[in-house]
């Protein structure tokens, strides 16, 4: 049984630019992984090779064994950055179009993460606030029972509150058979809730280790250790 | 899958085309039981009457006006917004194919220029009352079976379709196209319109000189073309649109398919 | 008791202090049933995985142990757990006295500020 997700001198280039450099990587299923790096790392393009929002230049990714295709979309739960659903739509409709087309989506989850988040599924996209939205997409993404949850920036844009509880979703979600990726700039906030620690440095990976292993071998946090690798 | 992205197609478009039919037909009621057309062939009276007949009047032509524009800009927005700009976050994560992604969008948008045609249609049919409505189409039946024999009623309203789907594909090729443009996307897809309109201007003339050459010249000999010709003739410039339709769909599948990149 | 975790050192090991000075503390008592590693791992706002191996390690030591099907469940053995009670509580005074006397004070005179800091609480 191979790796839920592996790649293969993955290079994507945009011109003469290189944004994904020569990346190998072996990710297995049942680990909670940060993706690690400063702007223009190349976090966001391994995000989108993974989802086939991109194509590679040259090498392999394989996610479940399938290159990334209608296969691999069945079984990853993607969260974009950026607000990416339809504006007019209700909550409960965006609820029934995640239904309609991902048949691993739980709805009782979904309502009662919309409950507990104090929302209202008659609500309209359009009527709420930056932080709300980002609520509703998370609890959209979390609601499906996916092999791989990559999630881009998933506490940014949210209050302290609000932080805890998408870091609780996501302990509470782990399960044995899915991996979650999560890429973020707020590495005190979720380090603790991290196995592992990718860091991405100009398309490359300079690391690769737990977050015991760094804290064991450095004396340090995985932040602190961050702030000096990629220091200005 | 392509139903549940049609279902959604509709229902992302039809809060917009459903108030503007209605808006249509009730000013199509209006202006029948006010019969503004009354008051501008006789003298002008300015009194509160005749000025609201001659605004419900002019509301109604700029509705239908309306209609039009917005049936191509939707048509146009729905690909550019809901593939090429964030929601393409959305689509292009769905599991399903990219060429049931892009023959949503066209099909969706061909039963908006159907419908729309309809809706005007129907407001005409409203104001001049269905009966003189139908018989006025009755007699252009009668005149196109005269003109250019039975087969031009099913064969014209296919020309018109297939030249409709042509020219919606060539506008999605053209933002495609523009797409691989990074910053100047927009004027991009502007530049790869005119680009391919005029490729397809100089196919066009080419097919008609070649093929239709033997054509033009029976033409010269007889009294005129006969119905035959003629039908045949758009027969050919169908089967011409319809193969740059086949092009204009490969390319813009192709494009999304490996040459997707969202800002 | 909230979860003391600190940034620079292991979870795993932190994880293991903190469960065994609240099985010594007896918030979780002798004998009773442990939570879910997922519900401590919530609580704990830390990764699962983690969580799991300290509590694989603590049934290790003889301090937890499984039930195929029921769960964890701390041991009734409770001399271990005083013995446990006594480890944590030698280490607190070892780092006590090594702070204490880095500031200069003799043992003696320890004792005897301690004898009297404890004769104020009690009134």
């Amino acid at each position: 049984m191979s790796n839920l997700l592996e790649c293969k001198n993955l290079t994507k280039s945009f011109g003469s630019l290189n944004a994904l450099n020569n990346v190998n990587l072996s990710i297995d299923k049942g680990r909670i992984i940060g993706l690690l790096g400063p702007n223009a790392s190349g976090k966001t393009t391994f995000i989108k090779l993974c989802n086939n929002l991109l194509t590679p230049t040259s090498g392999k990714i394989r996610i479940g064994g399938y290159e990334p295709g209608i296969e691999t979309k069945k079984i990853i739960s993607y969260l974009p950055e950026k607000n990416y659903l339809n504006d007019w739509m209700r909550v409960s409709q965006l609820i029934q179009f995640f239904q309609d087309f991902y048949e691993d989506f739980n709805r009782d989850k979904a309502y009662d993460m919309l409950n507990k988040l104090g929302l209202d599924s008659k609500d309209r996209l359009k009527t709420m606030s930056k932080g709300t939205k980002e609520k509703v997409q998370l609890i959209l993404t979390m609601s499906r029972e996916a092999q791989l949850y990559l999630l881009d920036e998933p506490i940014g844009g949210v209050d302290p509150a609000a932080r805890d509880y998408i870091l609780d979703t996501i302990i509470r979600n782990y399960n044995e058979d899915s991996t979650v990726i999560i890429s973020t700039h707020l590495i005190a906030d979720i380090e603790k809730i991290l196995d592992d620690v990718i860091f991405l440095k100009e398309g490359q990976i300079v690391l690769t280790k737990t977050v015991d292993e760094i804290r064991e071998e450095s004396g340090k946090s995985v932040d602190s250790l961050f702030r000096e690798v990629f220091k200005c | 899958m392509l139903g549940k992205l049609l279902k959604y197609e509709i229902k992302s478009t039809a809060r917009i085309f459903i108030p503007l039919y209605a808006l249509l037909l009730v000013f199509a009621l209006l202006n029948k039981f006010l019969n503004p057309f009354e008051v501008m062939e006789s003298s002008v009276r300015f009194n509160f009457q005749s000025v609201f007949q001659a605004l419900t009047a002019s509301a109604y032509f700029i509705l239908i006006v309306a209609i039009f524009v917005m049936t191509l800009f939707i048509a146009i927005q729905r690909f550019y917004k809901n593939l090429l700009g964030d929601e393409g976050y959305l689509m292009f994560t769905l599991p399903v194919k990219t060429r049931q992604n892009i023959a949503s969008k066209l099909l969706i948008a061909v039963m908006w220029y159907i419908l729309s045609a309809v809706a005007v249609i129907t407001s005409i049919a409203i104001m001049v009352g269905p009966r003189e409505f139908f018989e006025f189409l009755q007699s252009m039946i009668e005149l196109l079976k005269d003109g250019l024999g039975v087969a031009s009623l099913i064969i014209l309203p296919l020309f018109i379709l297939i030249q409709l789907i042509h020219g919606t594909l060539m506008i999605y090729d053209a933002m495609s196209l523009g797409h691989l443009f990074g910053k100047q996307k927009l004027l991009a897809s502007f530049g790869m319109y005119a680009a391919l309109y005029f490729i397809t201007q100089i196919i066009l003339t080419i097919v008609i000189l070649s093929v239709g050459s033997t054509m033009f010249t029976s033409f010269i000999h007889s009294a005129g073309p006969t119905d035959v010709q003629i039908l045949s003739f758009l027969g050919m410039l169908g089967i011409v649109a319809a193969l740059l339709s086949v092009v204009h769909f490969a390319i813009t599948n192709y494009i999304l398919k490996n040459k997707l990149n969202l800002e | 008791m909230s979860w003391d975790l600190k940034s620079d050192r292991p979870i795993y090991t932190q994880l293991i202090e903190q469960l065994e000075l609240r099985i010594c503390a007896g918030v979780y008592p002798p004998g009773g049933r442990m939570p879910s590693v997922r519900d401590l791992a919530q609580e704990a706002s830390v990764n699962p995985n983690t969580m799991q191996r300290a509590l694989a390690k603590l049934e290790e030591d003889g301090l937890l142990y499984s039930h195929r099907t029921s769960g964890r469940f701390v041991t009734e053995d409770t001399s271990r757990i005083r013995e446990t009670k006594s480890k944590l509580a030698q280490e607190q005074i070892e780092e006590f006295l090594q702070k204490i006397t880095d500031l200069g004070f003799e043992i003696s005179e320890i004792l005897s500020i301690i004898k009297k800091i404890t004769e104020e609480l009690k009134k």
